[in-house]
């Protein structure tokens, strides 16, 4: 009994501890000029649904939410948005060369198609990043007509 | 001189009857293209036609349906590309390389990192496969090339790929549809 008492403290203060290490926070600047929409025309509701389901891990500025502060939770999420930054950023679509931005929206169109993202585990906890039948299929047809007229003119 | 010729047949998957053939002769001048012979070009261009054989490498691997040998020619693609010397390009290639490059770079690393999804692999080998005959065509290659086609893959949009040999042997589908495809094109090499 003792010993399982004394793990248990010490998870405590394991647990209390990592509370002091907070990952540095993924909030840049507001817009930048190389921002998707700055750079092509996106549709007001094509925009606003990346904004809600995509942007917090795809682009410069987090909508951080509380349990961000707990640890470890709040390291499972930077590292969530240190890999959903590398492969896409929103914020930074406009330096992207032609090719690769061709390619990235064919990988939009596609992870959409299968669900593999929003993440499910971010789905879990964001209600609003749940897309409609609807979204998707606003999503996946914007994405395409982009990529294709983004071929012709190449 | 370059002298593609360009070989078109028209069949259909899965259809072996009534093909009919047409070819047609293209003949490009690329006199824009350096002719010094150079050490650090030789450098460059074997980097070029390294890169052109990790590809094949990886479509082999793909036909096989072998996702941890496509991964690991895919990073040995990555690494390679690295390599080659961007100022042994001509102006004209090194636009189209500029373009290329970030996106090459970012299949392969992504197939390299799925040797365990070869589906995942296949959609990016679709994209990389597009980058890479631009970069052929751009480049130019040291070893005869097959543009072959296989109309089924991407919801029958269809999909393209670099082949060494004349025979098919379809990467995005491997032993479950094997023989799916067409040649298209035959890419002489130059010199």
């Amino acid at each position: 009994m003792r010993l399982i008492k004394k793990i248990m403290l010490g998870l405590l203060i394991i647990l209390i501890l990592i509370q002091f290490i907070q990952p540095i926070r993924n909030n840049g600047s507001m817009i930048s000029s190389t921002d998707l929409t700055k750079t092509m025309h996106v549709p007001e509701n094509v925009q606003s649904i990346l904004k809600i389901a995509c942007y917090d891990c795809h682009s410069n500025n987090t909508n951080y939410p509380w349990y961000s502060r707990v640890q470890p939770f709040g390291w499972l999420l930077a590292k969530h948005i240190r890999n959903g930054k590398t492969e896409i950023n929103f914020n930074e679509f406009g330096s992207y060369s032609l090719r690769r931005q061709i390619s990235k929206l064919s990988g939009i169109a596609k992870s959409i198609e299968k669900e593999t993202m929003p993440l499910s585990s971010y789905k879990l906890l964001h209600k609003n990043a749940r897309l409609s039948e609807e979204d998707k299929t606003l999503l996946i047809g914007w994405a395409t007509r982009t990529k294709d007229s983004l071929s012709m003119n190449h | 001189m370059l002298f593609i010729a360009v070989t078109m047949i028209f069949t259909s998957c899965g259809n072996n009857s009534g093909s009919s053939n047409e070819s047609i002769t293209k003949t490009n001048d690329s006199s824009s293209q350096s002719k010094n012979s150079n050490i650090s070009e030789t450098k460059s261009s074997t980097a070029i036609s390294d890169v052109v054989s990790h590809y094949l490498h990886l479509k082999n691997a793909l036909t096989n349906d072998n996702g941890n040998d496509a991964a690991s020619a895919a990073k040995e693609l990555g690494s390679t590309l690295t390599k080659v010397d961007e100022s042994t390009l001509t102006p004209e290639q090194k636009k189209v390389y500029d373009d290329l490059k970030d996106d090459i770079k970012e299949h392969a690393e992504h197939i390299g990192a799925n040797g365990s999804n070869i589906e995942h692999q296949r959609e990016h080998f679709d994209l990389l496969s597009k980058d890479m005959i631009d970069f052929v065509k751009a480049t130019g290659s040291s070893t005869t090339l097959y543009r072959d086609f296989c109309p089924m893959y991407n919801n029958k949009k269809g999909a393209y790929w670099l082949s060494e040999t004349k025979e098919i042997k379809n990467p995005y589908y491997g032993s479950e549809m094997l023989k799916c495809g067409v040649v298209k094109e035959e890419i002489k090499p130059k010199g």
